[in-house]
């Protein structure tokens, strides 16, 4: 088993090196040979998930040993592991299956596909990891492989601008990360998961909510939470498939994994900070959503709220439900994702959803397969979307009313921007060039739309999993059925939805290359479209605070370092050398008058006269 | 003579001879002079290599000594004495490393009189080898004159804009540091009485005789300083950046990657471990001054807009890890900045080799007026964001190790967590300006300058000695990225032997926590305590 899964995370990055040595101007057998590489990664996960049923499979290897600190690098597969494991290899293998068909006429398709390796490479190192340390290791590599990734068209400066931010962002949340790390291993002496576990399980004082709020930081800038969420919108700069893969179905998701790879530290402070914290973004980003044209946008705040539900979900103790939800939501955004990579690639990079219109007709499978996923993130009943985002909103139903208030405005933002979304860009009829010429795309991207398509309907049903895949879900979801107030919240999210998609049909049914809610209410319009201007307040950070000062620094250090100190003591002994100076003139006069004035001095000294 | 001597001595000797052969005129013909220079630089790297991998990491202490004792002055106890430890032996390497690197820039650099730069950069590669492979301290300053020297001339004859006053600047400044050193050292053998002027003989005199507090407080505090110039501590820092974008690309890349390690290898292996009261009564200060490096240089380094300074405030920037490590007074601390040490040695090298072939292309250090350079040169923007995201700590390459270990170290005790909270700062200063610089050059389009100059001469992807110079950097920084364990073996078990006055006092303070535990102080650790549960 140990082979197994060290083969299931190296050759990826086998396969990453092959195409930096060799395949650098062989796109066609670079990106058969990461799809290949997906296919391998899928088998040998499969058979990781099924052969090791019940003990958690720990393995270790010293890495790095310093002063008495010992790194071990090591595998830690245990359930939500398993869970994981199997969403990233299993999402990760369509998509790369339908990035062949998108890039096709890429130039630069080695340096995608590599990439994507170099990405399932890291994300499976977060996935096995068995101490933070390895997780924070491979955390920096999949930021580092989604600025390669999102910088793929980089001549444009949209692309250059988004990936140093995605990466900086990143960064700023990574170093809460690395302090908490640092100040878990002089607390609890163990960066190891397992033991972490069992120390805080044998002294609950050791934790606190300071520690906890530190290693959540990690979090909130993967998972691009509040305040640094600004970093996922400008990251669909990058291509579609990328969109799918990383900023929604495996990566962003990755900091809600850490969450709960570590539950076991977090304080009741803690959680209800999460809650909160991600019951506000799940209402905020929607808002942020109804207002966008950019179709990747609009997904990506989708996203955006999504985590926040699985951070509420977290937060309100449920940590096997967000992990359910993770699963579900990976099924249908990357459906999502690529079904609008499906309709640009045929739009021509037509991203504006107010340029398409009528594609249903133009492209069916891709519009029933996206109305399938936009019918399940709306929780209509019965799909996957509804059994995992309702089992949250009742969970906070019965925890914590005002998480509950938030959350469930947010479901409603949802389903209204979402059936906003498929009205505008698959009913009606066409609004550009661009959109009358669509056409339905090849098998390599449809199949992987019905797959996620039958997935998303049938991602729900916890008893089709075969085996223990959901073996950490499963508690919690026992839990939530005995909850009380089902039928209510029957009720309520049913009519959610149903109220969802009669306003959308309504309001954006019929519609021309304007947004009607900029005509009806432009207020609220302009305060959706200026996000609470965010990015304004860090560009101002940035360009009047950050750059200012340091350029104020370098004048203070040219001054008072180089000018003042180094300078200063060069023109003091300067000073004295020119005093030196001035007594040699060259002149026997003046000479003779030293000589004279050094005898006297020395007989006053020598008489007694002078007393040194 | 056994092999290994050979090659330790060789090491030093043949880039010397190389260096008095070229002075001397010797070889006329243009492939003769490259031949010599090759050898010159080639079997200091694999001597480097070979002996690293033939060095017992179990063995404590030197290996391959290597001793004549009529040479040097042994009335004074000082003699000719080389051999590696754990400590040496990775730096050792990696002076063999770069070195290579620089030389093979240099051989094709197609500078003036390339024969008379040639031989001056021998003779600082000799020196360079000599220092790390010294076990007598009278020898290591001396090896460390004979690379300092060089660099003053090649500053001042091959050097850039304003070569002349910041070659005088420069010379002056570190002749400074180094003779404040040189006092600490001198002070040290004159205070204990020792037979010999080396670490083990030091250390076993220094635990017979008893230093008086401020006498070995002084001593430190002028090592401290003197090495700290040497350096680029904060605030003497000013010389570094100033010279090395003055300096011919080589002798940057030797500089800051190699001889700039020499005050750090002399506060860890002899200052710290020889007076560590001292040492932890400066820690303070050195955390302190080491912070201004990461901050207050950081955001200089943020306000650069030419390449070869921003790498050169990088470079100051980044040494005040090793001086965080230092100050955190623990084996922990210490072994991760010679961790750093080696990583950043190459990073540096590597950023300023990449940094002259973008502006081969570009005839310009000023980002301002590059752009689009990846389109049109893939391979060496691959080597330009490797180097950047080296130097930046991202895991993969050497240099994450050992700046987590630092951070990790700050750690320990409750009153470094200051320190460890500001100084994490710098890998968010250091991302925004590796990555802005890696955006300004490389993407985007070319701006109308580089457009107009880019239709005179178009960018061509890297030469085959260009990749060689830089590939052989890459892959040893890459290789220590992802086997640490390959050098941190080695110096682990040296530093834990001469940092063990640490450990204990660390212990006698206790273990430190977020969260105190009322009544009686813990003995164990937690996981200690779990282990001992039945």
């Amino acid at each position: 088993m140990i082979n197994l899964s060290l083969t299931l995370l190296f050759l990826p990055l086998l396969s990453a090196a092959v195409t930096l040595f060799f395949l650098r101007n062989n796109g066609r057998v670079a990106s058969l040979l990461s799809v290949f590489t997906a296919g391998g990664i899928l088998a040998l996960s499969l058979i990781l998930i099924y052969n090791t049923e019940d003990v958690p499979l720990a393995w270790d290897m010293t890495w790095f040993k310093m002063g008495g600190w010992e790194l071990k690098f090591g595998f830690l597969l245990d359930a939500p592991a398993r869970l994981l494991l199997f969403v990233v290899a299993f999402v990760g293998f369509l998509i790369h299956v339908f990035s062949l068909g998108y890039m096709a006429d890429d130039s630069a398709r080695s340096r995608y596909f590599g990439g994507l390796s170099i990405f399932m490479f890291s994300m499976l190192g977060i996935t096995l990891a068995d101490n933070l340390i390895m997780i924070f290791v491979f955390w920096e590599l999949v930021g580092f492989s989604s600025y390669l990734l999102i910088a793929h068209y980089f001549t444009t400066d949209e692309a250059a601008q988004a990936s140093k931010k995605a990466f900086i962002v990143n960064r700023v949340g990574d170093f809460g990360f690395l302090i908490g790390i640092v100040l878990t291993y002089w607390i609890f002496g163990t960066v190891n998961l397992s033991e972490l576990a069992d120390l805080a399980d044998f002294d609950p004082k050791l934790t606190s909510t300071l520690l906890c709020l530190a290693l959540a930081c990690g979090f909130i800038g993967k998972s691009a939470q509040f305040p640094l969420h600004v970093w996922l919108p400008d990251a669909m700069a990058g291509p579609t498939p990328v969109s799918a893969l990383i900023h929604a179905a495996t990566m962003v998701a990755a900091g809600v994994y850490l969450l709960l790879r570590i539950d076991f530290l977090f304080t009741e402070q803690a959680l209800t900070f999460i809650a909160f914290l991600g019951a506000v973004m799940g209402l905020y980003a929607g808002f942020c959503a109804l207002v966008q044209r950019d179709i990747k946008k609009i997904l990506a705040y989708s996203t955006l709220s999504q985590l926040g539900y699985m951070a509420a979900a977290f937060g309100l103790g449920m940590p096997g439900i967000a992990l359910f939800h993770l699963m579900t939501h990976a099924f249908f955004k990357a459906l999502m994702f690529l079904g609008s990579g499906s309709v640009i690639h045929a739009c021509h990079h037509e991203q504006d959803i107010f340029n398409y219109g009528g594609l249903r007709k133009k492209m069916p499978v891709t519009a029933l397969t996206f109305l399938i996923g936009v019918l399940a993130i709306s929780g209509v009943n019965f799909l996957s979307g509804y059994f995992s985002k309702d089992a949250i909103l009742l969970g906070a139903y019965n925890f914590n009313m005002p998480v509950f208030i938030l959350l469930y405005l947010g479901a409603l933002l949802t389903s209204i921007y979402m059936f906003r979304l498929y009205f505008i860009t698959f009913e009606g009829s066409p609004r550009s060039h661009h959109a009358e010429e669509a056409h339905e795309n090849n098998r390599l991207m449809t199949g992987p739309l019905v797959i996620l398509a039958v997935l998303s309907v049938l991602g729900g049903y916890h008893t089709l999993y075969p085996g223990s895949l959901l073996q950490y879900c499963l508690p919690d979801i026992d839990m939530v059925a005995l909850l009380p107030h089902h039928m209510w919240m029957i009720v309520l999210g049913t009519s959610a939805w149903i109220f969802g998609l009669i306003f959308a049909r309504s309001f954006y049914g019929k519609v021309e290359q304007t947004d009607p809610l900029s005509d009806r209410l432009p207020v609220f319009y302009q305060l959706c479209r200026s996000k609470l201007f965010f990015d304004e307040i860090y560009q101002f950070y940035v360009s009047k605070i950050q750059d200012p000062l340091a350029r104020f620094i370098e004048v203070m250090e040219l001054l008072f370092v180089s000018g003042l100190m180094v300078r200063g003591s060069a023109g003091i002994s300067a000073l004295f050398a020119l005093l030196a100076k001035s007594c040699y003139v060259g002149k026997i006069h003046s000479y003779s008058f030293w000589f004279i004035v050094g005898t006297l001095g020395f007989l006053a000294y020598a008489v007694g006269l002078l007393a040194l | 003579m056994s092999m290994t001597s050979i090659l330790l001595l060789g090491s030093i000797a043949v880039p010397f001879l190389a260096s008095i052969l070229l002075f001397c005129g010797l070889p006329r013909s243009e492939s003769f002079l490259h031949r010599i220079a090759y050898l010159a630089f080639g079997f200091p790297f694999v001597a480097g290599i070979i002996l690293f991998f033939k060095f017992d990491p179990s063995c404590p202490g030197y290996c391959f000594e290597f001793l004549i004792e009529r040479m040097g002055l042994h009335q004074l106890g000082i003699t000719f004495h080389l051999g590696l430890n754990g400590v040496s032996s990775p730096l050792f390497a990696m002076a063999g490393i770069v070195g290579l690197g620089a030389g093979i820039a240099a051989i094709h650099s197609g500078a003036d009189r390339l024969r008379l730069y040639l031989a001056l950069l021998a003779l600082m590669q000799s020196g360079l080898m000599g220092l790390f492979a010294s076990v007598d301290l009278f020898f290591y300053y001396l090896f460390h004159e004979f690379a300092l020297i060089p660099t003053f001339i090649m500053i001042g004859i091959w050097g850039g804009r304003d070569r002349r006053s910041i070659s005088l600047e420069i010379t002056i400044y570190l002749t400074l540091g180094a003779l404040v050193s040189l006092c600490g050292l001198v002070a040290l053998n004159a205070m204990v009485d020792s037979p010999k002027f080396d670490f083990p003989s030091l250390s076993a005199a220094l635990a017979q005789t008893s230093l008086s507090a401020t006498s070995s407080s002084t001593i430190f505090g002028l090592l401290l300083f003197g090495f700290g110039i040497l350096v680029a501590l904060f605030p003497f820092h000013t010389w570094a950046p100033r010279g090395y974008n003055a300096a011919p690309t080589s002798v940057s890349m030797l500089h800051a990657g190699v001889l700039k390690k020499f005050g750090l290898y002399g506060l860890i292996q002899i200052a710290a471990p020889l007076l560590p009261e001292a040492a932890m009564d400066w820690s303070q200060i050195i955390l302190w001054l080491a912070l201004g490096n990461v901050i207050v240089v950081g955001f200089v380094t943020l306000a650069q807009d030419n390449l070869k300074s921003m790498v050169g405030y990088g470079s100051v920037m980044h040494m005040g890890y090793c001086f965080l490590g230092i100050g955190a007074c623990s084996a922990l601390g210490a072994g991760s900045a010679v961790m750093l040490m080696c990583a950043h040695g190459l990073s540096v090298a590597l950023m300023f080799l990449v940094g002259q072939f973008v502006y081969r292309r570009t005839g310009t250090y000023e980002m301002g007026e590059m752009g689009g350079l990846a389109t049109r040169t893939p391979v060496l923007a691959c080597f330009l964001v490797a180097a950047t995201l080296a130097t930046i700590g991202l895991p993969g390459f050497g240099n994450f190790w050992g700046e987590f270990g630092v951070f990790l170290s700050l750690g320990e005790l409750a009153g470094n967590r200051f320190f460890l909270g500001l100084a994490a700062l710098g890998i968010i200063i250091s991302a925004i300006f590796g990555l802005r610089a890696v955006a300004r050059v490389l993407y985007g389009s070319p701006s109308e300058e580089f457009s107009k100059h880019l239709e005179k001469n178009p960018a061509k992807d890297l030469s085959r000695v260009e990749l060689l110079s830089s590939g052989v950097i890459l892959a040893a920084l890459t290789l220590i990225g992802l086997f640490p364990s390959l050098i941190s073996e080695r110096i682990d078990r040296e530093i834990e032997t001469r940092y063990e006055f640490f450990q204990e006092a660390q212990s006698s303070i206790g273990r430190p926590s977020c969260c105190p535990v009322e009544g009686e102080e813990k003995e164990n650790s937690p996981i200690e305590q779990l282990n001992l549960q039945p």
